[in-house]
């Protein structure tokens, strides 16, 4: 309700009933306002359906045809998932995202928590160290950092010189099937910095009266940590966890980069976004490139709606 | 971050779709096509490095000077990323007027009907001054679609600088079999004690297995555009590399896959770290200009008492194609035609596009050329004497071979699979998509 419909509720219960030529009036301005919601919400809304929900719904469309970019689409009814059943890559591309997924979320998790924590405790120069920390957020997903990437786990890359102090001869990491998947986690890990600072103000919100109380009783750091902190942090958790989880199954860019855009080597770095593009932009085969963003979409649905069940049982509200 | 990247692809297919429907249809008869008499922009994209950008402005300058009433809109760029993007602008009707084209992608485009039927518009682009063969690799279906700007035969580029730092004689290449080649390559690795390698092997891209196969008198294509490799050798072109890197010719496997798709002034051969790799003869002059601290030669293949003559074949390097949506077919044809024929043109491109498919230029360049200029139009003048028949180009749906190759070669290169089963899963996927696209 608009802020002038607000004022004519207070007039109204001022003075009680209305005449049926007050309720018309009423009805027509109230039409007007929602008029002029329309015409403020506009911009917003020509995105949400030009650039949203028209290209969604169109690739729902696509995902059933075999549109090759070049000639009009034809409707292939259930052709495409048929192929999903017998594609090999397919396969490789989800074992290499949901490796991904698994590991990196967690273990970015838990570092991102375990910083926030310490900043919290109250550093001198603190906004000096959260600058410093969130840094490599913004960094992380950019082409540069991942060209910087691919030389720094190259096989005469920095991570190799500096093994080389000890005499080790490190493999060309992101060359090796075994390990190229392992430098991308690592640089996921290393772009915490979003989850650190939302957990920091997550931290801030807590009550200091419950640890004066805790200490009072005699709780330890750790007892304070997984008595008071962490439940009541767990609705932050979850929300960072969600994000975290719709978010890494969506990356591209540093798969894209790192592989030189082949996902190699041997499908090993084969995000799933990229096998769709791959498909989709380099095989003219765009009806198999919708569907599979549709069996992306529904695999990120499923895993947050299990997310929001298994949240019953670990999430404390405090309300 | 990262979340845009599906939705970009969301948000482009659909966008591509409601702007695909609009553009249906609206393409104009070619045969109808007649210059305007207004102002007229036209579109042109190429891909390549500094010096082929500089080289086409130039060109493009000439060219404007000559027909003032059109302006030329120039977009260039790394060949990684091209193709991706002509796609996406091809979707959305928006694909430049005249595009500069490799024969992986040209059937896939022109089978497609992306492409202006260059024969429908013969009062504005004259092709004969280019041989009957090699025009012949631009056309699909018996229509010309793609002009080829320049050709080159897949040659052995030799660091001959490497051989005498290391004290290894230089082969006597006009009579090497494969043989006299594996001994040089272990020698120097041998001598180099790790520093070089003798060779960089093939394994993932189709101009070399091509060769490899004509050697063995097979194909990767046939003339209906079918899959024809026999797997027995498409399992010994990557058995070779097998071999290679087990005597230490090559280096191994992680080394390998790391070079793959690295741009050429970070790749082994500028860099002075293998003696010998298989390469088009199209960038021999921009290998020896990024390392001018090496001496380079570029020769034909090794062979073997029984390899068929006529394996080698000119193949070009690149090509002109316009768009079938082009608003001005007259005028694209012109442009082609300008670039094409005209001997200034020839002269801004030097050897930059390959040796000019066009044989006069040829002659024209010869006393204009600097060395390693001249090492590549001698070696295309070589291959061209051997010439056997052109292959057919790759066909519709098969664009995708060289990512293929890739794929697959990794995979045995990692112990994945061997030759032989790499060999039979490639052929498989390759015949369902040229069958898929078929």
């Amino acid at each position: 309700m608009s802020a002038i419909g607000e004022l004519r509720t207070l007039r109204r219960t001022g003075r009680g009933r209305l005449s049926p030529a007050q309720k018309e009036a009423e009805a027509k301005e109230r039409r007007r306002d929602s008029r002029a919601a329309l015409v403020f919400l506009a911009p917003w809304l020509v995105g949400l359906f030009g650039i949203t929900v028209g290209p969604v719904l169109a690739s729902l469309y696509l995902a059933f045809t075999d549109y090759n970019l070049l000639q009009d689409p034809n409707f292939v009814g259930l052709e495409n998932v048929q192929r999903m059943l017998g594609d090999e890559r397919l396969g490789r591309s989800l074992a290499a995202t949901l490796t991904y997924v698994v590991v990196s979320v967690p273990i970015q998790l838990v570092v991102a928590l375990a910083l926030a924590y310490l900043l919290d405790r109250g550093i001198r120069g603190l906004a000096f160290y959260r600058s410093v920390l969130y840094l490599p957020s913004l960094l992380g997903a950019s082409v540069a950092i991942a060209v910087l990437w691919r030389l720094v786990f190259g096989g005469e890359g920095l991570v190799n010189a500096f093994l080389g102090l000890f005499g080790i001869t490190g493999p060309a990491w992101v060359a090796e099937p075994e390990t190229a998947l392992g430098t991308l986690i690592v640089l996921h890990v290393w772009t915490f910095g979003a989850p650190m600072v939302i957990f920091l103000a997550g931290l801030r919100q807590i009550p200091r009266q419950y640890y004066d109380a805790a200490a009072t009783d005699g709780a330890n750091r750790w007892q304070q940590l997984r008595s008071i902190t962490l439940p009541l942090l767990s609705p932050i958790i979850f929300f960072n966890l969600v994000l975290g989880l719709i978010g890494t199954f969506q990356s591209f860019t540093q798969a894209y980069i790192v592989s030189n855009g082949s996902g190699g080597p041997t499908d090993s770095t084969l995000f799933f976004s990229l096998y769709l593009y791959q498909e989709g932009f380099a095989g003219f085969r765009m009806g198999y490139a919708s569907a599979l963003a549709w069996l992306l979409l529904l695999i990120i649905g499923a895993f947050t709606a299990l997310n929001f069940w298994a949240s019953k049982y670990w999430v404390f509200y405090d309300d | 971050m990262e979340r845009p990247a599906r939705r970009t692809v969301l948000v482009g297919s659909a966008l591509t779709l409601v702007l695909g429907l609009a553009g249906c249809g609206i393409a104009p008869d070619p045969a109808d096509a007649e210059l305007s008499d207004g102002e007229v922009t036209l579109s042109i994209t190429w891909w390549g490095a500094d010096a082929r950008h500089q080289a086409t402005l130039d060109a493009i300058e000439l060219f404007e000077k000559e027909h003032p009433r059109i302006t030329v809109e120039p977009t260039y760029s790394d060949w990684s990323g091209y193709w991706d993007r002509l796609a996406t602008t091809a979707a959305a009707a928006d694909m430049p007027d005249v595009v500069q084209f490799d024969q992986l992608y040209l059937s896939s485009y022109a089978g497609r009907g992306a492409l202006l039927d260059l024969d429908a518009v013969p009062q504005f682009l004259d092709a004969s001054s280019l041989p009957e063969n090699v025009l012949a690799s631009g056309t699909v279906d018996g229509r010309l679609y793609a002009v080829p700007i320049g050709v080159a035969g897949n040659g052995v580029v030799l660091n001959t600088s490497l051989f005498e730092k290391y004290g290894v004689p230089v082969p006597d290449t006009d009579t090497w079999t494969w043989d006299d080649f594996d001994a040089a390559a272990e020698a120097i690795s041998e001598a180099s004690g790790g520093e070089a390698y003798g060779v960089s092997p093939f394994g993932w891209e189709s101009f070399s297995l091509g060769i490899f196969a004509r050697q063995r008198g097979d194909e990767l294509f046939d003339a209906e555009g079918d899959v024809a490799i026999d797997p027995d050798t498409l399992a010994a072109y990557w058995q070779q590399e097998l071999d290679w890197i087990e005597s230490g010719a090559a280096p191994d496997a992680a080394h390998l896959s790391e070079q793959q798709g690295l741009p050429l002034d970070q790749g082994d051969t500028v860099l002075g770290r293998t003696a010998m790799s298989f390469q088009p003869g199209g960038l021999f002059t921009a290998i020896a200009a990024a390392a001018p601290d090496f001496d380079y030669e570029i020769v034909d293949w090794p062979t073997d008492p029984g390899t068929p003559p006529g394996f080698q074949y000119p193949k070009p390097s690149m090509y002109w194609a316009a768009s079938s949506q082009s608003e001005h077919p007259a005028e694209a044809a012109l442009l082609i035609d300008f670039l094409v024929n005209d001997p200034e043109v020839a002269q801004a491109f030097g050897t930059e596009r390959g040796i000019p498919a066009n044989e006069q230029f040829q002659a024209d360049l010869e006393p204009t050329l600097d060395e390693a200029g001249r090492k590549a139009l001698t070696f295309t003048e070589q291959v061209t004497d051997r010439s056997g028949n052109a292959p057919p180009i790759t066909p519709n749906g098969a664009s995708e071979v060289d990512t293929m190759l890739s794929r697959y070669n990794q995979r045995v290169q990692f112990g994945d699979l061997t030759p032989e089963q790499a060999a039979d899963a490639f052929i498989e996927e390759l015949r369902s998509a040229v069958e898929a696209a078929g």
